[in-house]
């Protein structure tokens, strides 16, 4: 089932294309990944999904249609950075977002006072927002984007500002929605929670679609780069092989265009070299990202 | 429609709930009463309290009456007998007394009195002479006649086609619209500017994104508009209701507030201008939030509008002396000059009816016209962060 699906939408804001013929779709009960250097067009293309924006062309499906009023209660959104009134106690802001969401006031304060206490801020209830510290901020929002149990969650940089003890809460929130079937799509810079959480991802640059698909597929999709070698001795010269880094207690060799592993492998065997480790390296998606950015294009 | 009450309650409740409003609807009221005790004082304390004497030639006040409680400011003074002039005029210069007055053998026949004193006598002091000689004479006549004669003549006014009359005593129903539109003025834009503050800060901190995912930007303006309408009306109501308290409990004790009779026909005129007169000021400060980038920038781009609708004070010499001249019509016109003009011609003329009609017509339009301003700018410079829209984005295209 199709939570969101995105077909060829464009937007430009004066002479800047700021989304440019991108089409995606977002599975139903998925954590999907959206990122893309600063200013790549990501929170634009969050703005269409939601008709914050309308787009100059193409089309946006959201939980199985357009966007429309109904709809807006199904779906929680936290932009990044505030999006709370910063001077109204706390608990009134949640409890005010939540009955715009059709959630009533006294189911509102329930859940709101569950959440302050899961996310350690029941002492600050009453304090105004802009007395909260900057974690404490992002955590309130987040209370705020979930509040109304929405089916699809949008969710701009969910760990900024966050310590590594509130950043797994705020994990394991994320994954225990997923676990109840709920929607969720993130855009972050952080790759390594990515890498840990996300099923699929859309990587954008200048508004442009340049990696979109299964996480596992594009990693192995970008493997083949560079080889992990241990050997007995030292290692010979090898054709093909543009640089060689101590990677652990192996060799990271990076592999020239054109060569593959298995001329690698050719080349040691040739060689007679005593092989104790020999493994194509996964690249992260720290390097993907920076190399596909970079313009760099994967192998075919 | 249920969010749209909550984006009201929320708005209402916000304003009205802060110390800063509460301080704003008491400051009002306490600086008015700060500066009535101060002119009370000043009256106290300049009325010259000696007693004043009288020669009695006439021979009828031999057992006078005190004379009925003073309803003014000024303090009650004491009458003293004197045999002859002579006496008088040694109390007089002793200053004994402040004055004295000479009654003839035939007052009762000619009302002939003469005063002699030191400096000018008052006229709260003549009044109090003039009252207590009137008590002793009307000895004896039913109450009501007493009191008849007591209160004196009210001349009216009427005007030709007698739609409209005026009495002495009705000062009160000339500076009611005139205090009504000042009043306005300021709870106007206190509350609007409250509205143009709050959508620049949601812009500012991306609120307004998580508040159009919950609820359509047009439900959100009109709760917003609505909600700080309902603060505005309630800093009106707030102040007339003291003003009517201090005019039931002043009525008894002061002479002035005697003549203040309230007129369903002019309290109705009155909110007829009013309230879409609040409506289009709230609009385009909605509409003024909307465009800018901060609330300073804000504060100068109000002021296109602001200066427009005080600018009837500076021709108040005109509208007051030619109500139904070319220059009140026309400024009576222009939506934004029209609440002050209106409401003081009000107080100084009949404005034809069917002016009153069109120039009502004109401010609704104008509060549906900025309204809708308010709803078409916010939905395009929503998130325009850090970016002002141009003339050119409001008004060139629709959508």
């Amino acid at each position: 089932m199709t939570a969101v699906e995105v077909s060829h939408i464009s937007k430009s804001f004066g002479p800047v294309k700021a989304v440019d013929d991108v089409s995606f779709t977002v599975e139903k009960g998925e954590i999907f990944g959206l990122l893309g250097p600063n200013g790549a067009g990501k929170t634009t293309i969050i703005r269409l999904m939601l008709e914050i924006f309308k787009p100059e062309s193409g089309q946006v499906s959201i939980l199985g249609g357009p966007m429309d009023e109904a709809k807006k209660d199904r779906i929680g959104y936290m932009p990044e950075e505030r999006g709370l009134y910063q001077d109204i106690a706390l608990e009134r802001v949640l409890v005010y977002l939540a009955t715009l969401k059709d959630v009533p006031s006294d189911e509102a304060r329930r859940r709101a006072n569950q959440y302050l206490d899961q996310f350690d801020l029941t002492a600050y209830k009453n304090k105004n927002v802009k007395d909260l510290s900057k974690g404490m901020q992002q955590k309130a929002q987040i209370i705020a984007t979930l509040l109304h149990q929405p089916e699809l969650v949008i969710i701009d940089e969910p760990f900024s500002g966050l310590d590594p003890v509130n950043t797994q809460m705020v994990k394991n929130v994320l994954m225990d929605l997923r676990r109840q079937g709920v929607t969720i799509i993130m855009s972050t810079h952080q790759m390594h929670q990515v890498e840990e959480m996300c099923d699929r991802i859309l990587l954008v640059n200048h508004g442009r679609v340049v990696l979109y698909g299964n996480l596992d597929d594009i990693r192995r999709q970008y493997s083949g780069h560079a080889v992990l070698v241990r050997t007995e001795g030292n290692l010979p010269t090898i054709p093909g092989v543009e640089s060689i880094v101590t990677h652990n207690s192996a060799l990271k060799l990076t592999l020239s265009p054109g060569t593959s592993p298995q001329d690698v492998l050719r080349a040691l065997v040739a060689l007679d070299v005593t092989l104790e480790q020999f493994e194509i390296a996964t690249p992260t998606l720290d390097e993907i990202f920076i190399r596909v950015v970079q313009g760099e294009k994967g192998q075919e | 429609m249920k969010k749209f009450w909550r984006v009201v309650h929320y708005e209402y409740t916000r304003h009205v709930l802060r110390k800063r409003f509460l301080l704003g609807l008491l400051s009002v009221p306490l600086v008015i009463a700060a500066m009535a005790l101060v002119v009370f004082l000043l009256v106290r304390t300049e009325t010259n309290d000696q007693p004043v004497g009288y020669i009695d030639h006439a021979g009828f006040l031999s057992t006078p009456l005190p004379a009925p409680r003073s309803t003014t400011f000024s303090r009650p003074v004491k009458m003293l007998p004197f045999e002859s002039e002579t006496q008088a005029q040694s109390a007089l210069e002793r200053k004994d007394i402040q004055a004295y007055y000479v009654l003839e053998a035939d007052f009762l026949q000619t009302g002939q009195a003469s005063v002699v004193a030191l400096d000018k006598v008052s006229s709260s002091v003549r009044k109090q002479f003039e009252a207590f000689v009137r008590t002793t004479l009307l000895a004896g006549q039913p109450p009501e006649i007493i009191k008849r004669l007591n209160e004196g003549d009210n001349l009216v006014v009427r005007s030709a086609d007698g739609a409209r009359q005026m009495g002495e005593d009705d000062w009160f129903n000339i500076f009611t619209p005139f205090i009504a539109g000042f009043a306005l003025m300021i709870a106007m834009f206190t509350a609007s500017g409250y509205l143009m503050q709050a959508v620049v800060e949601e812009k500012e901190n991306r609120t307004m994104e998580v508040l159009v995912t919950s609820v359509s930007p047009g439900q959100l303006m009109a709760g917003k508009v609505i909600g700080i309408i309902g603060v505005g009306l309630t800093q009106l109501l707030a102040w007339g209701g003291m003003a009517i308290l201090v005019i039931l409990v002043g009525r008894n004790y002061i002479d002035l507030m005697k003549g203040i009779h309230f007129s369903v026909a002019s309290v109705g005129l009155l909110l007829a201008i009013l309230i879409p007169s609040f409506v289009m000021i709230s609009g385009l400060m909605a509409a003024v939030g909307a465009i800018v980038t901060d609330g300073r920038e804000g504060q100068q781009l109000t002021s296109l509008f602001t200066l427009p609708v005080v600018l009837p004070y500076w021709f108040i010499y005109q509208i007051m002396t030619n109500p139904n001249g070319p220059l009140p019509v026309a400024l009576s016109f222009f939506p934004l000059t029209a609440p002050v003009t209106l409401t003081m011609r009000m107080g100084f003329a009949n404005i034809p009816v069917w002016q009153v009609v069109l120039n009502i017509a004109v401010l609704v339009a104008s509060a549906i016209g900025a309204l809708w301003l308010a709803g078409h700018t916010f939905r395009l410079g929503m998130l325009r962060y850090g970016q002002r829209l141009s003339w050119r984005e409001i008004f060139g295209r629709s959508g």
